[in-house]
């Protein structure tokens, strides 16, 4: 099986060039079963490593690009009156693949934003009085443009604690770059992607990542790691207990991924500053986003044993 | 502190401090300066408020001139000088006064605060009992305290807060003012220490007219006290030798020119020693008080031809000194001429009435002491009294004395019976000195004020030597049994000078007794820390550095160590998880290598820069870490025994130091 993920990535970074930590950080986000909201500047790539994701992992991809227009009906799906039969009939909108790339979340308003938010979370939906599974796996990608504010609705506090991750892409190296200038149109490569694992032993990963063993003594490092956020000043306010689960699921995902049966506490390093930074807030600046200086503190004060 | 930090504004908080502590240093002053530097005080802090307010602003340029020259003008008057103890201490609080009017910013208060520092140690010359000692520890925290606040900023300041951490500051400093008070030597002034002029005013003098000692019995202020090694002697044998008085005008007795030749005088030692020590206070005289015949070996201290010890300086300061003595001794068997002469020195002229009846004495009795006997059966017998107001009396005063009033203190007893003495051919001469003291139960110690104080007259024959005789004893057996204030119950003048003193009210049984052991505390205060220099701080580490008490020392010496062992290395706080104690043996392994492991380093990435840095043990420092995460994390079954034996191969392989190595680490 480890060799299987080895190849997904290789795979990955074949196609999305020179991102090879961010590509490891949303398969880890996959495995670990959470949702993975990607902040950057357009063209950067997120479409492409989205839709690489999905064919790799063989599941079946929607795109909804999320504009101020968009209605809630237009992610989940409506009846419509079919004259033949006479009856309704239920149309199932995007949100119904197991991958689904929400394209510019900020852009729509908060009620379209809480229907998709609402189906991350339950992994289920109710229409018109009737609930609808979603299909399992179901994962959801979201992107934001973090710098252009105008007409956006930013995410609240509460919505982006649903997301296991937060990544930023950000510009690709050079010998990166230039490769894809030479290279092939990304858009032609993607067809020819091959999936490399079926919905069974995508199920089995997750099955595995949820058995790496997570020692008294990790456990003790994450504690300290979240009463650090709750006790020290210059944080706004603490990581919740959803936030400590979401640091120790992404990190059984990232040991797996490393092919470890047990966590270390490197690997929570790794993994902590794309899970927990867009949940923390720094006292003096509670708007902005001072989490990545604060987790980098949290890295370098507490102590790891 | 930077120059562009001294340039800055006084915090507000101290300010405050300082206010206080201005108050604080110049209170205790209050009665050795003129007292309108007082006015002055009262008048800057005011001002200073007033500008702290904003009402009015800092002094200009002319005024600050002409302060500075109308107070130095002032204290000119008032001392008659800018020069010596009183005028200087003046001129300090004045300069410590001003200073506060001209503060600006931060170095004129660090000025203000030094000065006040300075200022204290100042008043240690005038006064350095128990009480004040512990009053300067106000002054000294709030000087601390304007120091602390100084350092902070305007906003954050809190000034409870800042007294605390000053007083935390004192306390932490008492261990080490400990260490020094024990150890560091005392340094002998290279100058003589000025004195106070307001201090040593009462006192034996080496001159005594008939009313002279009558004079000191208004004063309650203390003269030594004496502690004994063995029980107390009874109090009729308690006669303090000060000096004795052996040349007489007709009027007065003073120390003869004789006296002032050092000359030890021979004597035998006889009877039982009687050991003790005596604690001074200044008397700004050179004697010092002892029983007869006294034997001491105080440095710079020596026995005069009159038995009576004598210091080269004045005590100007008090001293310790312990003293044997033995009242039975045999003194100067053998007399020269020249004391002979003057022992029986007399005026040429006047009281013809005492030389008659002396001649006359001197027929009916051949034996001296027969002649000493019927003295002092004729003060008993005749009605003299013993008080503090004796009539005046006329130019032969002996004559007017002895067959006129009748009544006198124990300085016309002691003078007349040395002068019908000497005019019946027995060589005499009066001493005087302090006769009796107080017990004091608590401490079991003689205290002798200047109401003790006392005449005696001394005579001599040959082969027995100089005896002593107490004409008042005669008189007024109660004086010597029980002291001044039983024999002179109903007299008025005495302790006149002292209305408040507690000794008037010793008849109150708890005033008395509060007063017993707050001078009880003072006695100690005066013996155990003023009296601990010089040959007392020698000989009490001479005791603890002896033979003797070497082990005493090296086992408090060895419970001072194992203290601060056990401080430093917190045996407590020692790991329980032996994985963890075994991973820090682990760091500390590495980190004489010069590595050390960052807080937020987990054992993995600490072992790949370890391996980085040291790769000729690369594989031994992943053995043991790839052990101890195992164990760790991920819950193996390996022993802390395999985990040991990994990091005991890591500590053969490299290299031995005993310390960091520097500059190693990236």
């Amino acid at each position: 099986m480890g060799r299987k993920l080895d190849a997904c990535l290789n795979a990955i970074n074949e196609v999305v060039l020179g991102k090879e930590p961010q590509v490891r950080l949303a398969l880890t986000c996959l495995l670990g079963g959470g949702h993975l909201l990607i902040e950057d500047l357009p063209g950067m790539g997120k479409t492409t490593l989205s839709h690489t994701l999905a064919r790799v992992l063989g599941l079946s991809f929607q795109r909804i690009q999320f504009t101020s227009d968009l209605l809630p009906g237009d992610i989940l799906g409506t009846s419509v009156f079919d004259r033949d039969t006479g009856q309704f009939t239920f149309h199932p909108g995007p949100i119904f693949a197991e991958l689904v790339l929400a394209d510019e979340i900020n852009r729509a308003t908060p009620k379209s934003q809480s229907a998709l938010l609402e189906a991350m979370e339950e992994g289920q939906v109710t229409i018109e009085g009737a609930t609808r599974l979603l299909p399992d796996p179901f994962f959801v990608i979201a992107t934001q443009n973090p710098f252009s504010q105008g007409g956006t609705f930013a995410l609240p506090e509460s919505q982006l604690d649903r997301f296991l991750m937060r990544l930023s892409l950000g510009y690709p190296a050079r010998s990166a770059e230039k490769a894809l200038l030479l290279g092939e149109s990304r858009r032609d490569l993607l067809p020819r992607i091959e999936p490399l694992l079926d919905h069974a032993e995508l199920a089995l990963l997750q099955q595995q990542a949820r058995q790496v063993r997570a020692s008294d003594a990790l456990v003790d490092y994450v504690l300290r790691l979240v009463d650090a956020t709750r006790s020290q000043p210059q944080f706004a306010y603490g990581l919740s207990p959803r936030a400590s689960l979401a640091i120790l699921s992404a990190a059984r995902a990232w040991a797996l991924l490393a092919g470890r049966e047990y966590v270390i506490p490197e690997d929570v390093q790794a993994i902590l500053p794309a899970v927990i930074s867009h949940r923390l807030r720094e006292r003096t600046d509670p708007t902005g986003h001072g989490g990545g200086a604060l987790v980098q503190w949290l890295l370098r004060e507490v102590p790891v044993l | 502190m930077t120059s562009s930090s001294l340039a800055r504004p006084i915090p507000r908080v101290s300010l405050n401090w300082l206010l206080i502590a201005q108050a604080l240093v110049i209170v205790p002053f209050a009665l050795h300066v003129p007292v309108a530097l007082i006015v002055l005080w009262l008048a800057c802090s005011f001002w200073r408020i007033q500008i702290f307010r904003m009402r009015v602003r800092m002094p200009g340029t002319w005024i600050k001139s002409g302060l500075l020259v109308g107070t130095a003008g002032g204290i000119y008057l008032a001392r008659g000088s800018l020069i010596g103890l009183d005028a200087g201490a003046a001129l300090l609080i004045a300069a410590f006064i001003l200073k506060m009017l001209e503060m600006h910013n931060r170095r004129d208060a660090l000025v203000l605060i030094f000065l006040g520092f300075f200022g204290i140690a100042v008043g240690y010359l005038f006064e350095d009992s128990l009480l004040w000692g512990l009053f300067t520890l106000l002054p000294i925290t709030t000087l601390l305290a304007a120091l602390i606040g100084l350092q902070q900023s305007g906003i954050s300041s809190k000034p409870a807060a800042t007294l605390r951490l000053s007083a935390k500051l004192l306390l932490q400093a008492v261990p080490l003012m400990l260490l020094l008070f024990l150890f560091f030597p005392r340094l002998e002034p290279l100058w003589s220490l000025p004195q106070p002029s307001n201090k040593a005013l009462t006192g034996l003098s080496d001159s005594m007219a008939p009313g002279d000692i009558a004079e000191l019995s208004k004063s309650a202020e203390l003269v030594f006290r004496a502690s004994f090694d063995g029980p107390l002697p009874p109090r009729n044998q308690l006669y303090w030798r000060a000096l004795t008085l052996e040349q007489f005008d007709g009027r007065r007795w003073s120390q003869s020119s004789r006296a002032q030749v050092p000359d030890a005088p021979l004597w035998r030692r006889e009877g039982e020693r009687v050991s003790y020590s005596v604690v001074l206070e200044p008397t700004g005289k050179p004697w010092l008080m002892t029983l007869d015949v006294g034997q001491t070996d105080l440095a710079g201290v020596r026995q005069m031809s009159d038995f009576r010890w004598q210091r080269r300086r004045p005590i100007e300061q008090s001293m310790l000194y312990s003293v044997e003595s033995w009242p039975d001794a045999v003194r100067e068997t053998v007399l020269s001429d020249g004391a002979r002469l003057q022992a029986l020195q007399l005026p040429a002229k006047g009281n013809p009435q005492v030389r008659e009846w002396a001649a006359e004495l001197h027929r009916r009795h051949p034996q001296t002491d027969a002649v000493v006997d019927a003295l002092l059966s004729y003060f008993t017998s005749q009605p003299f009294r013993y008080t503090l107001k004796p009539p005046a009396l006329g130019a032969n005063s002996i004559d007017d004395f002895l067959f006129g009033s009748r009544a006198g203190f124990c300085a016309h007893y002691a003078g007349a019976m040395t002068f019908a003495l000497r005019a019946a051919g027995v060589p005499a001469r009066v001493v005087a000195g302090y006769q009796g003291g107080e017990l004091n139960p608590d401490g079991n110690y003689l205290t002798v004020r200047q109401f003790d104080a006392h005449a005696w007259v001394e005579y001599w024959q040959p082969n027995v030597g100089w005896r002593s005789v107490d004409p008042t004893a005669a008189v007024a057996p109660a004086r010597v049994e029980q002291g001044l204030e039983q024999a002179l119950a109903a007299d008025e003048d005495f302790l006149a000078d002292s209305p408040m003193s507690a000794l008037r009210y010793r008849h109150l049984a708890w005033v008395n007794s509060i007063r017993m052991s707050w001078d009880n505390l003072n006695y100690g205060w005066q013996r155990w820390v003023l009296g601990y220099q010089g040959q007392q701080q020698l000989q009490v580490l001479g005791r603890w550095f002896s033979g003797f008490q070497a082990p005493v020392f090296a086992g408090g010496a060895a419970v001072i160590l194992g203290l601060l062992a056990l401080w430093l290395f917190k045996p407590w706080r020692r790991e329980s998880d032996s994985q963890l104690r075994l991973f820090n043996q682990f760091e500390r392994l590495l980190a004489r290598q010069g590595l050390k492991r960052q807080p937020g380093e987990g054992a993995q990435a600490f072992a790949q820069r370890a391996a980085g840095q040291l790769p000729a043990h690369a594989g031994a420092i992943r053995d043991f870490v790839g052990e101890f995460e195992a164990q760790r994390y991920a819950g193996g079954d390996g022993s802390v025994g395999a985990l040991r034996q990994r990091l005991k191969c890591l500590r053969r392989s490299l290299p031995w130091r005993l310390s960091a190595v520097r500059g190693k680490q990236s």
